[in-house]
This record gives structure tokens, sequence and C-alpha cells, in this order.
């Protein structure tokens, strides 16, 4: 197995990795780096809890090889707040009843972050288009969807 | 005392107390734990349906590189486990641990028996040294049909508890079928048939288990009752339950299929025998999603036949039901599952005449047990389908048919004795029935036809249907709950600690008990300290099921509060008061009737569904779910309305997409791709929410319970929505495409 060293910025901080070639960016955040706020559901691209932005578009971190990310900057669900104060998509899931078990919810709210960065005031169409690969279990999306449409009001 | 005066907390809807860490990425769940010198764990499962193991030989992995240890059923000191009968060997084979055991430990009796058990440095070794693990089996004949597996002759899942593989049989027998019948102007026959569920929570099985400082065999893994996963896992040991200790890290969703072990005893063996070889070093272990859809149990798929009978004014006179479950391979908690199926097969209303049998089967297929409902969104399917069809025959409109037929107070459940009240079933029927568009007219309810100004292919139709279930636990079990509460201070109460070790596993119920706590002792939320599931120092909370957390924790935790107050006022500081709370008694069924209390509170719902079917593609969109749940009252509205919504959206994967297909006890939908759930565009365009609030007498500030309510009738509600579109009675769930285009005669 070869191993390789990756620079990455991840939530704003530099970071040099050595990973092998097999291991998924999933796993270095969440192995190596202790980034566990990224989730495992299924370690195979269906649930969306993984996700994480990779040069600012939302990405299965499962699905995408570490070694690929050399160079990347990359933000998990522990870079969304800033000083101290949640960035409003937080405050508004937290607000809205948007989350449950709480498995799902990093993976939504990069979805969601993702989805205001491009579009500040999606419809609920828009919503559900931007969050049909994040699964959910416990909530039936009502209250993810109020979340997403207040923090628009919000941001 | 607090039900004297207005409440502070209590109907408030706050933001959950569990929220802001998981937003922020810091909530641990149990595979984000890790410890210094962790080693990591893989489980070799059996991978076949029913064999015998002959020869497990585990020479070649221990030698491979990075492995610590290898154990096999040899070093399970008592190889059997389950929740309610000890059935299942812990790993399967021969070993020193048949003492005592009831069953043959060296049969695997399904896929996902676990065999031997690889710690080792790493994930990767652990994995490597699992595929050199050598297993002789005997293959054994299988059987995988319930109806098959009832017939005499047929193989045997459990030759050494009888000749049968029935396990369950639930027999109500109440006034005289054959004459009911005979009142009858309408008869309605048919058979359904209802479908495994998968519970997909988002976080597979995993776990972390080490010897703590005081020399305990400590586990943090996601359950759903602290205290009986710690006296499966002693039983197993063979250690008493102070020895053993368990934790729960954050849950990742539960809906039943935590309540059984799955990752539990085998980390906890090998902390144990790890220890015991000098090695003192915490082991982990994180299912993949294929070990989690193999590993732990389903809803019961069920056969149900039906007969009712119903008088020219629309009143039940008779019901002949019989109902086969397949159990799976293991009891898990079939008995107790099939008894509510028993208990709920007649629907929410009156019925004079019943003759009911229920049957739970042992097959070689995934065992069945708890899922969000526990054995009645079947048995509604069933009644709720019934009153569909008799209606039609009676050209009487289906909410007036239930309206006649609901259970009163004072009425008699299908067990012979009278229904603990206040019953509410008709105010759910009301108010579900008014807010989607029904009306009342001075000879009963209408649903009120709208134009249907769709294209040709795209028929509209809307569906009714009632739910009822138990709140608690049932059939004698002596329900109690424990809490703590501590208040400390000096002139005033300062903090509050308040200790309940029930398992928050998304539902909200820590924000619920905090709310009570503090509407309890009468202080600002922001005073209250919740000190959660550890079975270490906390007394026994039963199980975060049965719809029961809220009723049995609110009681206890109020008992707790109310002794501390006294105890503040007699000047003790700190004020620290323990208080059980035990729910009223309940009695099991008479073998021959029934006849029994079976449970000390019901809660009720009714639900409409207005929906679309594509005629051409079989497709069905929701558009519109009314769900009319009587929550007694509602602690925290805003999690009420959350529980509502998502119970709604995972009965409607039950009714019309979740299709698990197993091939000779196999599974071939074992991943997230293949077994579709419920995705942001398949839900209702509309989840309208009806809090009913009929007070408990026995719950806290009148609390009932919520959790199972919203899912027990929507496929009923559903099927009838398709009828009523389409003209054609669906029996069989889910509803996929598929089988709708069939129903319509296309394909």
């Amino acid at each position: 197995m070869a191993f390789h060293k990756v620079n990455v910025t991840i939530n704003g901080e530099m970071e040099q990795v050595v990973v092998p070639s097999n291991m998924t960016l999933m796993r270095m955040l969440r192995e190596i780096l202790a980034f566990t706020g990224t989730k495992n559901g299924c370690s195979a691209g269906e649930c969306g809890a993984c996700t994480v932005l990779l040069n600012g578009e939302p990405v299965n971190s499962c699905m995408v090889l570490a070694v690929e990310c050399d160079g990347t900057e990359i933000i998990t669900v522990e870079g969304l707040a800033g000083d101290k104060q949640l960035d409003p998509i937080q405050e508004a899931m937290i607000q809205e009843g948007g989350v449950q078990c709480g498995f799902c919810t990093p993976g939504i709210l990069i979805s969601s972050y993702a989805l205001l960065k491009r579009n500040p005031n999606p419809s609920e169409d828009e919503i559900r288009e931007a969050l049909v690969g994040n699964l959910c279990r416990c909530t039936g999306y009502v209250r993810i969807i109020e979340s997403v449409k207040e923090a628009a009001k919000r941001s | 005392m607090s039900l004297t005066r207005s409440t502070l907390w209590v109907g408030q809807s706050l933001p959950r107390v569990d929220a802001p860490g998981k937003v922020t990425g810091e909530t641990q769940y149990s595979g984000d734990l890790s410890m210094p010198g962790m080693l990591q764990m893989k489980i070799l499962f059996a991978g076949r349906p029913h064999a015998r193991v002959v020869k497990i030989d585990t020479t070649q992995a221990e030698a491979a590189p990075g492995v610590v240890a290898i154990f096999t059923a040899k070093d399970v000191p008592v190889n059997e486990y389950g929740l309610q009968w000890n059935d299942q060997p812990v790993l399967c084979g021969r070993g020193q641990g048949e003492k005592g055991s009831r069953v043959a430990p060296d049969v695997v009796r399904f896929i996902g028996d676990q065999v031997a058990i690889v710690v080792a440095e790493t994930e990767k070794a652990a994995a490597h040294a699992r595929d050199l693990i050598h297993v002789e089996y005997e293959e054994l004949p299988a059987v995988f049909d319930p109806l098959a597996a009832m017939q005499p002759g047929a193989p045997l899942v459990h030759p050494e508890l009888g000749d049968t593989n029935i396990c369950v049989h639930d027999r109500l027998r109440k006034g005289d079928v054959e004459a009911g019948f005979a009142k009858a102007e309408v008869i309605v026959e048919s058979e359904y048939f209802t479908p495994v569920q998968e519970h997909a929570y988002l976080q597979p099985e995993a776990g972390l288990a080490y010897i703590d400082e005081e020399g305990r065999v400590t586990i943090k893994a996601g359950g759903q009752w602290t205290h009986t996963d710690r006296a499966q896992i002693a039983h197993a040991l063979g250690v008493s339950d102070e020895e053993v200790r368990v934790i729960y890290p954050a849950i990742g969703g539960a809906f039943g299929g935590r309540e059984d072990m799955s990752v539990q005893i085998v980390l906890a063996l090998a902390a144990w025998r790890l220890d015991q070889l000098g090695v003192r070093r915490p082991v982990k272990i994180v299912w993949s999603r294929k070990e989690s859809i193999i590993g732990h149990c389903k809803r019961h798929p069920m056969r149900l036949r039906a007969k009712w009978g119903a008088s020219k004014d629309g009143k039940l006179v008779a019901a002949e039901t019989e109902i086969i479950a397949d159990g799976g391979a293991y009891m898990y908690t079939s008995n107790k599952v099939l008894g509510n199926t028993t208990i709920t097969s007649t629907g929410p209303y009156f019925i004079p005449n019943l003759k009911t049998d229920v049957y739970g089967v042992y097959t070689n297929n995934i065992p069945s047990a708890a899922f969000r409902g526990f054995g009645a969104p079947q048995a509604l399917f069933m009644a709720e389908m019934q009153m569909d069809k008799l209606a039609e025959k009676l050209g009487l409109d289906t909410v007036e048919m239930r309206r006649r037929n609901a259970l009163r107070d004072g009425d008699t459940l299908g067990v012979g004795t009278p229904v603990p009240g206040p019953v509410s079933i008709l105010h759910c029927i009301e108010a579900a029935a008014q807010h989607a568009g029904w009306e009342k007219e001075p000879d009963g309810w209408r649903n009120v036809k709208r134009e249907n100004v769709q294209p040709a292919n795209l028929k509209r139709g809307r569906g009714f249907a009632c739910g009822f279930k138990n709140v608690g636990f049932s059939f004698g079990y002596k329900e109690n709950s424990w809490a703590r509460v501590e208040l400390h201070g000096d002139e005033e109460i300062e903090g509050v600690v308040a200790a309940h070790a029930g398992a928050e596993v998304g539902q909200g119920t820590h924000t619920v008990m905090v709310q009570m706590v503090a509407e309890a002792v009468g202080v600002p939320l922001e005073k209250v300290t919740l000190m959660t599931s550890d079975s270490a120092g906390m007394g026994n909370p039963g199980s975060a099921s049965a719809s029961r957390m809220t009723l049995m924790a609110g009681n206890a935790l109020k008992g707790a509060a109310e002794a501390a107050l006294a105890k503040w006022e007699a000047e003790e500081r700190p004020a620290i008061a323990e208080y059980t709370y035990r729910a009223p008694e309940t009695t099991p069924f008479d073998k021959e009737s029934g006849y029994s209390t079976p449970n000390f509170a019901y809660a009720y719902v009714a639900q409409a569904v207005e929906l679309e079917v594509d005629t051409e593609t079989g497709f069905i969109k929701i558009l519109r779910v009314v769900s009319a749940d009587d929550v007694g009252q509602a602690i925290n509205p805003a999690l009420v309305e959350g529980q509502i919504e998502g119970g709604v959206v995972q009965a409607q994967g039950y009714a019309l997409m979740e299709n698990f297909i197993t091939r000779d006890g196999y599974v071939l939908t074992d991943q997230l791709s293949t077994y579709l759930i419920p995705t942001i565009l398949d839900i209702p365009d509309a989840v309208d929410s009806v809090i009913v609030e009929v007070p408990s007498p026995i719950g806290p500030w009148g609390a009932r319970g919520l959790g199972e309510l919203p899912f027990l009738p929507l496929a009923a509600a559903i099927a009838a929505a398709v009828h009523d579109a389409t003209g054609v009675w669906f029996d069989e769930l889910p509803l996929t495409p598929e089988r709708v285009l069939r129903g319509l005669g296309k394909i």
C-alpha cells in the first residue's frame, strides 16, 4: 500500500496528513483528524450523513479518496460556526426543531449551508432538491425544510 | 401540587436541550468514541440460515498480523441470551457455556447469528483475520415460510423447545361469533399481507467496551433500556449485574430496533476476556450498514385473515380473525408484540362477539421484534380495511362507520374487561375528520367530494383510519420507573440535579424530562441539570419503547421532585430523594379466552389522507396527511409535532416503498440503495398535526404517550384513499408502483 502526503485546509486550518491510497476523505476526517461530526451511515454514498464541503461543493466524503483532496479546502460541520456564533442554519435547526436523533444533522447542515450560499432565497422545491441526497429517518423532513426557510430569512 | 397551579414549563414548545451539541458536531455517538490504546473488533457472522457448527479453526487467523485475540463459543461462560427467552447463543459453537442452556449453542438459525469475534490492532487487521477463520458447518434443512413452518413435519428451528415451530398462540373468545354473524346484514372476508420493515436508523450499531476504574465491564453502546442490556450481558458472562455497567452515548435513532442485543454482549466479552489475559485495553466495533441490516431484528411480516360482520345500522356484530406472524429465528419480543397484535386486532371499536387466533412462528429468517407500533400497525391495517369494506357494502361514510363503533368509556375490549378511560378515540375521529374536510350532517359524517380537475390518469382519493395502542408495559409486568432529584442551595434552590436512565433515542425525552423537573420543582429551566443513561448509580428506567417514557419517567421524576421538596421544607440540604413510580397492575391473557386486564393506559389516533394515483405509472403521491393524536397533555407541542411528522413519513415508507426482499433467508436488500426509505422528495406535500388533549388520570400533568401513535393507522388510510381514487382494494403492502399497476390490471 502506497502512502501519500496530503495538504488540505480544513475549517480554515492547514493540515498535512499522510494517508494510504485507498483511504476515503470520510475516514481521514474521522480517524486521523478526529472530526467525528462527519458521520458514517453507509460508506456507500447512499445516506449523505458524511456530507462535507469540498472547495465549496457538498460531496459524500465516503465517495472521495483522501489523496484527491490535496490542495483543497474542506468544511465540516465543526467549521460552520464562527467565533462562538452559530451559523444561521445551525440556529434555525435548533429553533425550528429540525434535529431529532441528530445523526443525519451534520450532512443536512452542510447541504443546506451550500444551498443557501449559492441561492440565499430558495423555494421549497429547491430546498427539497438540494437535500435529496440526505436521508433522515426521524423527522419526516418537515422541520428540516422549515429550518432552511428560517435560515434564509435570518441570513 | 403542580396540578393546582398553571404550568410554567409544561406545554411550552422549547428547543431541545441536546440540539446545540448535535448541530455543532460535538455530540458523540458510540461510533465516534475513542480511548487510548483502543483495539478494534470484527464479528464473523454465520452467513447461512440453518447449520450446525462442527468445527472452528482459528489457527491461521490467530497468526495474522495485528491480531490480539479471537473468541468463540468456548469463551462464553453462559452461551445464551434473549430479552424474553434465552433462546439465542452469543456465539454459535460448542464450548464450556452449555450449562443450563435450553437450546443447542452450536446451531446457527439465521444468517446474522454470530460465530466468532476477532480483536486486533486495527479494523483492517481484524477484518483480514476474520476471513481466515475456517468454520466447518453441517447444513440443516431450513424453513422460511411461516405457513410451511406451522405444518407437521416441517424442519424445526428449536427442536429442544418442543415439536412445533409455533412459539406464540394468543386467543380471544368473547360472546358467540356464530350468533353474531347471524345478525349481520353484511359480512366481509379478506386476507391481508403486511411486509417486513427494516428500522434503517441512520446510525449503524457501534460500541466501545472497557474495564472502568471500579473494575466493571463497561459498555458504551446505544440501546433502549440500560438495565436489560446490563442483565443480558451479565447473564452471558456469568457475573452479577453490578459487575457490568452500561452507558448510553448519543443514539442515532432506534424505533424498537435497538431493544434487543447486537454488539453489546460480544463487546463486553472481548474486553472482559482480554482483561483476564492481562490485556486491559478498550475494544471498539462499528457495524457497516450491511451488518446492521442482517444483524438486527425487523418488523414482523404477517398474514391476516378476517371475517367481520356488521348490522344494517352499521354496528359491528362479530369478528373472526386469524393472524400468522413470522417470528424469525429467535423469540426476541415476539410474545409481547403479538399480544399487542391480538389486542389491537379489533381496532378501537366495540365488537360484542370475537374469535381471534394469533400465531407466532419460528423460521430461519432474521428475528422479528420491536418496531414502532409493536404489532399494532399490522393488526390495524387489517381492522381498518375491514371497516372500510363494511362501510362500502352498507353505503355508509367511512368516518360515520367508525363513529358508530368507536369505543366509549365502559366498553369492554376483546379481552373482556373495560378499556381504561377516558377513551378519546371519538375526539380524535372528529378532530381529524373536521380538519380533513368531512362534514357533520344531521344523519352523520359525510366525505364532501371535490371536483377532480387533474388529467385523466391522475386519480385523487381520500381515506380515513384510526388506531389505538397501550402506553407502557403489559400483561402482568410490574411496570415501574426510577428517578432521583437533588435540590442544592441554601436559602433558595440554586440548582436541581435530576437523574433518569431513560434512553434519548432522538424522540426528545431528555428535553421533556428537564421541562417536567423544572415544572415539578418550580424553578427556571436553566437550573436543572439532567444526569442521563448510566446503569451505575441509577435505578431501572424501563425501556424507551411502548410510548411509555413521558408517562413513566414523568411520574418518576415528579414523585422524586415532590419527595425532595418535602425534605427541602424540612431543612435538609441538599435535599435528595429517589422515587420509583409503579404503574397500575395488569394481568396476562387467559390461555383459552384471552380474558385479562392487559394494560393500564391507552392512547388514540385518527388520520385522514388525500392522495393522487397515477394510473399510468402506478405512482402514488401523498398530498396531505391529517393526524389527530391524543397525547393527553403535550409537554412540548413542537416535539409532539416532530414525532407526528416523523411517524407519518416512516409509515408512508412502510405503506408505499419499503420492500424488504429475502430469498431462502438471505437478504437481497441489504443497502440503502436497494432498501429504499423516504427521501425528502417522497414526503407528503403537507402533514397537519392536530394535537388532541384528553388528560390521562394517571399521566404526569395528564400526559399519555405518543411515539408510536402517528405510525399506527397510516397504511390503512392510504389504502383506503387509493381505493377511493381507483375503486380497487389493495390488501397487500407496500403499494409499490408495480403492485398498483397489477391491481389496476395494467400489467
